[in-house]
């Protein structure tokens, strides 16, 4: 017996259906009228941090090579017949896939033929087909794909803020892992991966657009494969609430030198991830804000320029808030966050501007709804935060003012900080 | 979609589309004019200001802080080129106001708003505010500098450059970073003057619901100006060289790009864009299977028609020892389908991905504009079923006649600085 829910949205009427599908897995459907595309994601709550795990049959936890869970979506691609991109070659969606710190997603995006290609798409994930010559074939691949990245500042000075942040927990190693890390795996690590964590009762179906939720639910039926709860447990070293390094420089080939600046967090799940979600988020527009002073003496001392941004970036055991941007002096950025954070701790945030960036947000959410691919991975996303997908929209509107300073106050702190630098070579 | 064009004066085009499915509305507003390097820089910055203040928010603290009321709404500049044009430009997105939770009139706002960055920008004594300007110069300038953060879109960038030397093509969007560094907020308000007076202009509008108000005011603004368009030819063949041009820059770098940069004299545009499908735009494509599955040499291998110009290009990330097999290999592919090696399945794949890519054309506000904005630049109109027909028409001899049109013009190599083997 499957279980199936309406979710809605009270600010928006947006809705979608939730269903607990009896092979273990939680599927999403949004039927979006009047739009012609569709777009499906198959995700795995398996990313570059589940390095070591056990599942309740096995007695000892299994520790993997870096870069695995990346390798497995590459290798994933191939069937024993053929490649999967000649099957949505015939049918004409186009195929891809990503993986993440903490998930992998298998997706399409179609306007015709979605019922043939979801076929497809629960047909392969389902059907690994891992050989030591197609493992040994995809090194060279990936090979090039993890020099690529090291040749790209943005992915260098976020890590090196992650190496800077973080003592033990596996958020600091790249998703690709290294050219050495990826030379350890092989076709049986491969499989212990798969069955570990490509568990239904470990993955969700989010789809989206011009679809038939029934018609959905049909083919789901016909191709997923029950599977039993294997009692999956994935575990990560103690992480102390301390930094490593408060600062970090490279010299790098570049252009213009740029810089994260990243707060180290108290990890949170659920409902209250979210909610420290949405007062990081108040945190993050107030001091990127143009219109506060702030930012607007950044801009005319011509510290920053519109390259400015702050996100907030959490998972499993992980949450920071990311300043970021072009700029040769870093360092008058963090004074300058450092004196706006115990400003506003000291004075409070005026109620205007608060409610400005919090109606700001909102506006931003609503026309997310707008588009299919963002509706499919908002519910996907919100499947993996063990919420519900328009929750973000009513915590912001429930969000004071105190919230927010609650967060800078316990969560802000100095001696959490830290700064990672690209720097132009001399 | 309720689709209406309307010209609101002479060479000034809008085009309204009425999609009740959506829940905020976008303006763009485009000047198209030739790429000349005299005038990239001012007009780039000459419309990179209107998008940072006007007389009524006169600081870029101002204008932020009432777009964020507005919902989080935004105004941005365009600068881009397309061919031997430079396209400029304002954009715009709000909410709309059936989801304002006060009930404020936000399309009401907008269109002020985006009235007053065109018609009455921040200009005192015939120059723009030095505040916003040295903000948006700066910017540029910044933007110009990190343009070698991203190599392969430097890599890129220097193959363009490369293969159409000494035509407007070949003149980036903002012009040069010299003429950038030497410009003034005078000079620059002369030059949006000046565009405002002989660009062509279009405009789109994509909202739910039928809005008078942009065209109104927009038709009432343009009258005072004094119109004298001139025409824009984007279309132009760049000539083959007569010998193949290598260009070679060494970095401090881990992996090195090779970029090849084939011409054509052909006018086949869809025959050549489906030899582009069928050789590199796809994972099923000849170079993605070849290059990369076969022989492991790349993670991306990609090419890309520019009937524009009556070039193609393919690039790849390759290790250095490996270049030469890389180029060996995309040579070969590209044999192949001049042989007349093109199978039933790749001709229908690429159809069904262009099929694909077609059928969403309206599932976003942008798509819509990005879709009619391509067809007035390239002064043909048609609907996307029309175009996707026009695919459907072209044979495998003409695929052939098309590639064995290509003739390699230039190569662009990103080396990295390890002794070549």
């Amino acid at each position: 017996m499957m279980k199936k829910e309406i979710l809605t949205s009270a600010r928006t009427g947006d809705s979608c259906i939730h269903v607990k599908h009896s092979s273990g897995l939680d599927i999403y459907i949004c039927e979006m009228n009047g739009f012609s595309g569709v777009e499906a994601l198959f995700g795995t709550k398996y990313g570059s941090v589940n390095t070591m795990f056990k599942t309740a049959a096995d007695s000892d936890y299994t520790v993997v090579p870096e870069g695995i869970a990346h390798f497995l979506e590459h290798k994933l691609f191939e069937n024993e017949d053929c490649g999967v991109f000649e099957l949505y070659a015939k049918t004409g969606a186009s195929g891809n896939a990503y993986t993440s710190f903490d998930k992998t997603c298998y997706l399409f995006n179609c306007s015709r033929n979605y019922e043939e290609n979801l076929k497809i798409l629960l047909d392969f994930v389902q059907k690994p087909y891992f050989t030591k010559e197609n493992v040994d074939k995809e090194m060279g691949i990936i090979g090039q794909e993890i020099k690529m990245t090291n040749d790209n500042p943005e992915w260098r000075v976020f890590f090196n803020m992650l190496r800077a942040m973080y003592h033990a927990h596996p958020v600091k190693i790249d998703i690709a892992g290294t050219v050495e890390s990826i030379a350890k795996i092989d076709a049986d690590l491969l499989y212990k991966c798969y069955d570990t964590f490509y568990n239904l009762n470990n993955m969700v179906l989010s789809i989206a657009g011009n679809i038939s939720a029934d018609k959905v639910l049909e083919i789901c039926d016909e191709y997923l494969k029950p599977c039993a709860d294997k009692g999956l447990e994935s575990v990560f070293p103690p992480e102390p609430d301390e930094i490593v390094e408060a600062e970090t420089r490279e010299k790098q080939p570049v252009g213009a030198s740029i810089f994260n600046l990243g707060y180290k967090c108290a990890p949170r799940s659920g409902i209250d991830r979210l909610k420290a979600v949405s007062a990081a988020s108040i945190v993050s527009s107030l001091l990127t804000d143009p219109a506060l002073p702030m930012c607007e003496r950044l801009l005319k001392d011509e510290v920053i320029n519109s390259t400015f941004n702050c996100e907030v970036f959490y998972g499993d055991g992980y949450f920071t808030l990311i300043f970021s941007g072009e700029a040769e002096k870093p360092e008058l950025i963090r004074e300058a966050v450092f004196a706006e954070i115990d400003r506003l701790i000291a004075e409070g945030i005026n109620e205007k501007d608060f409610q400005r960036v919090k109606k700001s947000a909102y506006g931003i959410m609503v026309r997310e709804l707008n588009n299919v691919e963002a509706v499919a991975s908002l519910m996907l996303n919100a499947y993996m935060e063990n919420v519900s997908p328009y929750d973000s929209i009513s915590i912001m509107s429930e969000l004071t003012c105190g919230d927010v300073i609650d967060f800078m106050r316990s969560q802000l702190r100095r001696d959490r900080c830290v700064l990672s630098v690209i720097e132009t070579e001399d | 979609m309720i689709y209406k064009r309307s010209e609101l004066g002479k060479g000034i085009g809008f085009t309204s589309m009425v999609d009740s499915k959506f829940k905020s509305c976008v303006l763009a507003v485009y000047f198209l004019t030739e790429s000349d390097e005299k005038t990239a820089a001012l007009n780039n910055l000459g419309t990179g200001v209107l998008a940072v203040s006007n007389s009524r928010y006169p600081t870029y603290a101002a204008m932020s802080e009432k777009l964020s009321e507005l919902y989080g709404a935004s105004v941005g500049s365009i600068a881009k080129k397309k061919g031997d044009a430079q396209i400029l430009g304002l954009s715009a997105s709000w909410l709309d106001d059936k989801y304002a939770i006060d009930g404020e009139d936000i399309s009401g706002e907008m269109v002020s708003i985006v009235h007053d960055c065109l018609f009455a920008p921040n200009v005192r004594d015939g120059a723009y505010d030095s505040e916003s300007f040295a903000m948006v110069k700066k910017d540029l300038l910044d933007n110009i500098n990190a343009e070698f953060n991203q190599k392969r879109g430097y890599a890129i960038t220097r193959a363009v450059q490369t293969a159409y030397r000494g035509e407007p093509a070949a003149i980036m969007e903002y012009g040069s970073k010299e003429a950038v560094l030497s410009s003034t907020a005078e000079e620059a308000f002369a030059a949006y003057q000046e565009l405002l007076k002989t660009a062509k202009i279009e405009i789109y509008l994509v909202s739910p619901d039928e809005d008078n108000k942009f065209a109104d005011m927009f038709r009432e603004s343009f009258a005072e100006i004094e119109r004298a368009p001139k025409e824009v030819s984007i279309r132009s063949h760049s000539p083959l060289k007569a010998e193949v041009e290598t260009v070679s820059e060494e970095y401090d770098i881990n992996q090195c790009k090779a970029v090849l940069n084939f011409k054509t004299d052909s006018d086949d545009r869809y025959a050549l864009k489906m030899v582009s499908i069928i050789l590199g735009e796809l994972p099923f494509s000849k170079l993605f299977l070849n290059v990369r599955e076969k022989l492991s040499l790349c993670y991306y291998c990609t090419s890309r028609s520019i009937s524009i110009k009556g070039a193609f290009f393919v690039d790849c990330g390759v290790e250095r020892k490996n270049i030469e097999k890389a180029k060996a290999e995309i040579l070969a592919q590209l044999e192949e389908i001049k042989k007349g090696n093109i199978s039933d399945m790749e001709i229908q794949g690429s159809l069904m991905a262009l099929d694909n890519a077609v059928s969403q054309v309206g599932d976003t506000p942008t798509s819509y504009i990005t879709w009619y904005a391509d067809c007035f630049f390239e002064n043909d109109y048609y609907t996307p079923e029309e175009h996707f027909n026009r695919f459907r028409g072209v044979t495998k001899e003409r695929m052939v006649e098309a590639a064995k049109s290509l003739k390699l013009d230039s190569i662009y190599l990103m080396l990295n600085k390890e002794v070549q083997e």
